[in-house]
């Protein structure tokens, strides 16, 4: 049995018209319409059927757009959803983002669409699907329509899509190995971007540098001597037998353990499991990482008012950023409900 | 984990010894350790010597919270 | 310097009565390879076994590759650790190629030690998996560290570093079937072809991080963790001055073999006086503390330009913390006018979606990316397992675990694997064989 696609168009390439329908509302046609026909053509599916929808309409009602087209696809079978090509056309790019995204989320086949670099669809959209660098123009139609029924094609037939410079999509903000199929060895890479760097001449690092995202300043606590402060660290610090299973390395658990009216944290009671480091000191006295007696000493003289509980602890080493960013989230709801008015975080 | 934290609108001081590091990271207020196996007491120092390390560092760190900072600080210890 | 190796091509191992190499052939006597190993009293039991490309053999946990060298002039191919000191990177060495000393665990593994798949999909993920591999699967009476995550592994390591002599002992009064030379003179007076070319400097950052003695590795017998950048000549690292340490998720480190083969120094070497003035090597190392780690980094740079570096390229040892040591290292040698190009392993973690590095710099502009550390990795079971595969979950490794929430366990009971890159022995390949490349998806 063959497969299916369906396509998603605007209004202009639909053949309704130009600016003046572009309040068009979506309507579903069985077989092809316009771009349908050219991506029908090279496609390892059948185009069975062509929405059609004005980009005003897309932009100005887009819940209610949406939720006509997700009602026209409900019982239709269908493997991949393609939507475009969108050129450089502002309205039109973020069309396609809005409803592949929405497709892809409620049906859970996969979406392919095109757009040039410069428009708001790709900044909007690009971590979310596959959208092809597709030219500035109409004419470049013929060749977006190719590069979107290749990567379709791979999808379809079950091959592993290749990096975003190769496959010409727009990186989604994924990193991954990818093994050369010339075989080039980083010794060989290595003396082309030396010469190149050394001479003068352009050269294409293999690790971009991302920009630093940064956090407002949260206010300074005003009158520290009733603030409630909570300890985290990510050093590791646990009770010895890990009761938490917390990970040595690349950690996607944390934990919180009960330090009321503890003067220090004890060797042989508490130690760390990061292995990331050399752990003596650590264990034979975790306070070195987690300064529990020193907080102590600063609560009775009332330099603050009073330590939070449980201290926090998960390991820094190899944890990504969208752990690390999930764990605070499941811990700040602990801090909230107690009342703790700042943190201290020692990393290792 | 500290943007995170500062995010949900909790002043955080970052103790860490890799400066770099927690400025990458995008701690906005940051107090140095010594380092990082034991960031807060070398056990190459007496216990003494360590505590009165630890404290004071600790020290900084806590008043660092009540301090109100217009960009990323690395606090003097 | 002239370092000539003697290069012996090995297409096949067996075992047979006598330690001899012929027409390619290298014959072992098992019992008398054994006999030799067991003369550190420390080693309990040995084994040993031969694991060709395309066998259904897995090795896990593997903790050492030494390629089997000799000296003809009698001298030790590790001065200062196995051997007395000597100056290294003189004169001749002969080397049995494609095939290395592989040291496994008979049962212990911990959080350094990696896993060679021989065969199926895991093959291409290590140097090791496309070598013919003389394996010694041991056990030692260390009781101090049986049960800890990180261990020396001294008497195992040891017992792979002299065993890769004591194989290459049969070539020792053969003539090679080729000849590499390795000659570079003075970083002066190299004539003005020679010296119009840019010229650059080598800096390599090996392990070193462990505080405690015996982890980190080892320069002539000197733990790098006690230690400044200094000038080195090339040749030295090819002749075995330098030996692979015990500390690090496994695909991050460099072998011993990795050190004796550096494909980087060969291609430096390779244009040398035809693209670039290749100046030497200045060997660095990686740091715990941030003052160490810019000390260490002042140096190299102060170094790189009294020599008169144009550029220089930095390849780490390690990911995580050594970030640091690698950013500031480039970033001073930028400062100082040298232009860096850096080769490195990332961790983006399983999804992908982390930031490369701890720290980061923008003067970081050129990096040649090997790997990533935290890559999911998914392998069938393999039919014959040396050493002990329940080591990867049970045992602390770096790219293991017992327990996951959604993953399960490393090792499944069919014996089939899910494990990160971490512990896949010396993939990243940093030393420049990686075909890897790390890419935007």
């Amino acid at each position: 049995m063959s497969k299916k696609a369906i396509v998603y168009i605007n209004q202009f390439f639909g053949q309704i018209g130009g600016e003046d329908t572009a309040d068009y509302e979506p309507t579903i046609h069985e077989g092809l319409i316009g771009p349908a026909t050219a991506i029908n053509a090279g496609l390892h599916a059948d185009v069975t059927h062509t929405i059609i929808c004005g980009d005003n309409c897309m932009g100005s009602r887009t819940d209610w757009a949406v939720e006509q087209i997700l009602g026209m696809l409900e019982g239709k079978e269908f493997d991949i959803f393609l939507a475009g090509p969108a050129f450089q056309a502002g309205r039109y790019t973020v069309a396609c983002g809005t409803i592949c995204k929405a497709v892809k989320e409620k049906f859970g086949v996969p979406v392919v669409t095109s757009m040039n670099v410069e428009t708001p669809g790709v900044l909007m959209f690009k971590k979310d699907m596959y959208i092809l660098q597709g030219g500035n123009i109409a004419s470049k139609m013929r060749q977006d329509v190719k590069a979107m029924v290749n990567l379709a094609n791979k999808i379809l037939d079950g091959e592993e899509i290749g990096p975003a410079a190769i496959e010409g999509y727009f990186p989604r903000g994924i990193r991954k190995e990818y093994f050369r199929p010339d075989k080039k060895p980083a010794s060989e890479r290595m003396i082309e971007m030396l010469l190149k760097k050394v001479n003068g001449e352009p050269f294409v690092t293999e690790t971009p540098i991302p920009k630093i995202d940064r956090v407002p300043i949260a206010p300074a606590v005003k009158d520290l001597a009733h603030a409630k402060i909570a300890l985290l660290n990510t050093g590791g610090i646990v009770p010895v037998d890990n009761p938490d299973r917390i990970q040595s390395a690349s950690a996607t658990r944390w934990g919180r353990y009960n330090i009321e009216g503890a003067d220090g944290l004890e060797g042989g009671v508490f130690k760390t499991v990061h292995a990331g480091f050399d752990p003596a000191a650590a264990d034979a006295d975790p306070d070195v990482i987690t300064p529990v007696d020193a907080l102590r000493a600063l609560e009775k003289e009332g330099v603050f008012g009073t330590l939070h509980n449980y201290f926090y602890t998960t390991v820094g080493t190899g944890t990504t950023e969208s752990e690390a960013s999930r764990m605070a989230k499941e811990i700040i709801p602990y801090l909230k409900e107690d009342g703790v008015d700042a943190c201290i975080m020692v990393s290792t | 984990m500290v943007k995170e934290i500062e995010r949900a609108g909790f002043p955080i001081v970052h103790m860490c010894n890799l400066i770099p590091v927690s400025k990458t990271v995008g701690a906005n207020r940051i107090v140095p350790t010594i380092s990082i196996p034991y960031p807060l007491g070398d056990p190459g120092t007496s216990k003494e010597d360590q505590w009165k390390l630890r404290y004071h560092r600790t020290k900084v760190a806590v008043e660092a919270l009540a301090t109100d900072i217009e960009e990323q600080t690395v606090f003097k210890v | 310097m002239k370092l000539t190796i003697g290069n012996f091509y090995v297409k096949d191992i067996v075992f047979g009565d006598e330690l001899s190499y012929k027409d390619g052939v290298l014959t072992i006597n098992k019992e008398e390879a054994l006999a030799f190993v067991k003369e550190d009293e420390r080693i309990t039991e040995a084994d040993l076994y031969i694991a060709k490309p395309g066998d259904k053999i897995r090795l896990c946990p593997v903790k050492e590759a030494i390629e089997p060298r000799v000296r003809p002039d009698g001298k030790g191919i590790f001065p200062g650790y196995t051997t007395d000191l000597r100056q290294a990177g003189e004169g001749t060495v002969h080397a049995l190629k494609n095939t290395s000393v592989l040291v496994v665990g008979r049962h212990w593994g911990g959080f350094q030690d990696g896993l060679i798949d021989m065969s199926g999909p895991g093959q291409k993920l290590t140097y090791f998996g496309g070598l013919q591999n003389i394996v010694l699967v041991a056990d030692t009476n260390e009781e101090f560290e049986r049960y800890e995550q990180q261990k020396m592994n001294d008497a195992l390591r040891r017992a792979g570093h002299k065993l890769a002599e004591y194989f290459a002992a049969c070539v020792k009064d053969l003539q090679p079937e080729e000849e590499e030379v390795y000659e570079l003179g003075s970083i002066r007076n190299r004539g003005e072809e020679v010296e119009k070319l840019p010229s650059v400097v080598y800096v390599m950052q090996p392990q070193s991080q462990m505080e405690a003695m015996g982890y980190n590795d080892l320069l002539y017998g000197w733990d790098l963790n006690h230690f400044l950048p200094t000038l080195m000549h090339p040749n030295e690292i090819f002749d075995g001055c330098i030996v692979s340490g015990s500390f690090m998720p496994c695909s991050s480190k460099w072998s011993t073999y990795d050190f004796q083969n550096t494909p980087n120094i060969k291609a430096l070497y390779r244009e040398h006086g035809k693209t670039i003035n290749f100046l030497g090597i200045i060997m660095s190392n990686l740091n715990v503390a941030l003052l160490q780690k810019e000390r260490a980094s002042q140096f190299v740079a102060n170094l790189a330009v009294q020599v008169g570096a144009d550029a220089a390229v930095v390849a780490e040892e390690g990911y995580g913390n050594p970030d640091a040591d690698f950013i500031g290292t480039i970033v001073a040698l930028e400062d100082a006018g040298v232009k860096v190009i850096g080769v490195t392993n990332e961790s983006v973690g399983r999804d992908g979606a982390g930031q490369p590095f701890v720290a980061l710099d923008e003067k970081c502009d050129a990096i040649v990316s090997c790997g990533n550390v935290g890559e999911l990795i998914e392998l069938p079971p393999m039919e014959t397992v040396l050493g002990e595969l329940e080591a990867l979950g049970r045992d602390g490794n770096s790219g293991g675990w017992d327990y996951d929430e959604k993953l399960g366990p490393s090792v499944r009971e069919d014996g089939s694997i899910i494990m990160e890159n971490n512990g896949l022995f010396c993939s990243d390949q940093v030393v420049g064989w990686s075909t890897k490349q790390m890419m935007d998806y």
